[in-house]
């Protein structure tokens, strides 16, 4: 683990430089781990797929200071448990007007369309990520054989609860927003509701199968 | 008092804004803030308001709001010129408005965004614990929108306050050009050592334009690309971003990202000094900036600078 700084209010944790399983395990042990300390004057811990970032108020703390605090429960936090994630089953309206891509992938991939609805719905992905948007969940690994680029220009619109795929990840569209994966169908779970906690279903860790409705 | 207050034109953007929303960052709920956070806080000193009072963030001409119920106002931000039914109002001064009387604003002289507050509370439920409007996203604020003729807002607990004011010598600076103090970001070595340098070398006197396209997400600049040092062309692994982040994109023109991201993929060139960080409020469309490279201990002593100036501010606002 290295500890770096990010402007005057950043400190990031950087656990590896590839999105791996065993990477996200680390960045989830110290997000859980710093979570729960509570250390003076970090007011947001933001973690992602290699690295933790905490946002801190400098006239609270200092990157110094928090550093040190870091280093001194280094030993606690690489024992501390992990916890049980919480698994979703997500129902999904795939192809058709609700999946405006899904030609695209068949072609890219060489599959039928059945074939892409088997190898997405047949995976349990991990949330490595929550962000972009407001609960959008960074899903993956995705299987190799559904690997297609990102869409050259980004869309202006994706509706909510749009289900797409870009490289080897998969995700939700939360709200209506521009975005650049490909779209393959769309689900009617709505993942966050900022009227009402815990405002996002998905947390990183969270374990997540799709299934075809 | 019952007061309220009815749009009559919005300008061209008129939102509810307050400090924001902090804590949520992890589940990629980002602030969405007033942008100049020093004009928001001294518009709630000169109305004696609780600290992070939600206000109006508001940018053009035109702007008109009509009061209904006796109301002390202040407008901080950009300098503008404003009249209240006819007689014009003091920039970065609280002044009572009765019930039935007009604000305009006819001109803005220096800067872009102004901040337009009540002494009492706008009747607006807070969403993640913050009045601030998510346009993205359409939650907060007024719901979730920007404001448009005819709405109307109850504020609660009005009161006439003591017409507090900034002195004119004590309203900061906010036109261009804009030199930007940038400490390095954290994907800095993507980039050709030449290509950085000049982008952020003073002496090298690069400037950049603000594009159109800029809005509350990000002012995107335009003029001499960066280079990047490999093929890959920065694309980073996505990870958590700090305001005031400059971010670079594969076609190399930097991106200022504001309260609007918790998380991106593009390279971090540099990230904007504290101290600068409220003036990116008033980046308009053509302004021309420049950044200018400091060290860690140059940014804290800005942030020192800084701390001083606004304690003097506040100090001759009293209260």
């Amino acid at each position: 683990m290295e500890i770096l700084p990010y402007g005057e209010n950043g400190l990031r944790l950087v656990f590896g430089s590839e999105i791996t399983l065993e990477t996200h395990a680390l960045v989830r042990r110290a997000y859980l781990y710093l979570r729960a300390a509570g250390l003076a004057g970090v007011t947001d811990i933001i973690p992602s797929f290699t690295t933790c970032l905490l946002v801190f108020d400098g006239g609270r703390t200092s990157f110094e200071k928090l550093a040190g605090a870091v280093r001194e429960r280094r030993g606690e936090m690489a024992g501390a448990g992990l916890g049980e994630p919480k698994t979703h089953e997500i129902p999904v309206t795939y192809g058709g007007e609700f999946g405006p891509d899904m030609d695209t992938v068949c072609a890219y991939s060489g599959l039928t369309e059945e074939e892409v609805v088997e190898c997405h719905t047949s995976a349990v992905y991990t949330v490595f990520a929550v962000g972009f948007l407001p609960g959008f969940p960074y899903l993956g690994p995705l299987d190799k054989k559904l690997f297609v680029p990102r869409l050259d220009a980004p869309r202006v619109k994706v509706p909510e609860g749009s289900v797409a795929i870009a490289q080897l990840q998969t995700g939700i569209y939360t709200f209506d927003s521009p975005g650049g994966w490909r779209i393959i169908g769309r689900t009617h779970i709505r993942p966050f509701d900022p009227e009402r906690p815990p405002y996002s279903l998905f947390a990183m860790g969270d374990q997540v199968r799709f299934v075809s409705a | 008092m019952d007061a309220a207050i009815e749009v009559v034109n919005p300008g061209w953007l008129s939102l509810v804004v307050d400090a924001g929303r902090s804590g949520f960052a992890h589940m990629g709920v980002p602030s969405s803030s007033a942008l100049d956070g020093l004009a928001f806080a001294a518009l709630n000193r000169l109305l004696e308001n609780a600290p992070g009072t939600a206000a109006l963030e508001v940018f053009g001409t035109e702007f008109a709001l009509r009061f209904s119920g006796d109301v002390t106002v202040a407008v901080t931000g950009a300098r503008t010129t404003a009249f209240l039914d006819g007689a014009q109002v003091e920039p970065w001064a609280a002044f009572d408005a009765k019930a039935g009387s007009t604000l305009r604003v006819a001109q803005v002289l220096e800067g872009f965004r102004y901040y337009v507050g009540f002494s009492g509370t706008m009747e607006l439920p807070p969403v993640m614990g913050s009045r601030s409007t998510n346009l993205e996203c359409t939650f907060g604020g007024l719901a979730g929108r920007p404001l448009v003729k005819g709405d109307r807002i109850a504020l609660a607990g009005c009161r006439r306050v003591a017409r507090r004011s900034v002195p004119a010598s004590h309203i900061p600076a906010m036109g261009p050009p804009h030199v930007l103090h940038l400490l390095d970001g954290p994907e800095k070595e993507l980039f050709t050592a030449d290509s950085f340098d000049k982008f952020c070398n003073i002496e090298k006197n690069l400037w950049y334009s603000v594009s159109a396209k800029s809005n509350r997400t990000g002012i995107r600049l335009q003029g001499e690309p960066l280079s990047f040092a490999r093929a890959e062309k920065g694309g980073i692994v996505s990870e958590g971003l700090l305001p005031g982040t400059v971010q670079v994109p594969p076609d190399g023109a930097p991106i200022i990202v504001l309260f609007e991201k918790t998380m991106g993929g593009y390279a971090r060139a540099g990230i904007v000094a504290s101290a600068d960080l409220d003036r990116l409020a008033h980046l308009r469309p053509k302004d021309r900036v420049m950044f200018d490279r400091v060290s860690p201990g140059e940014a804290a002593e800005l942030s020192n600078a800084r701390g001083s100036y606004v304690s003097s501010l506040y100090k001759n606002i009293g209260g």
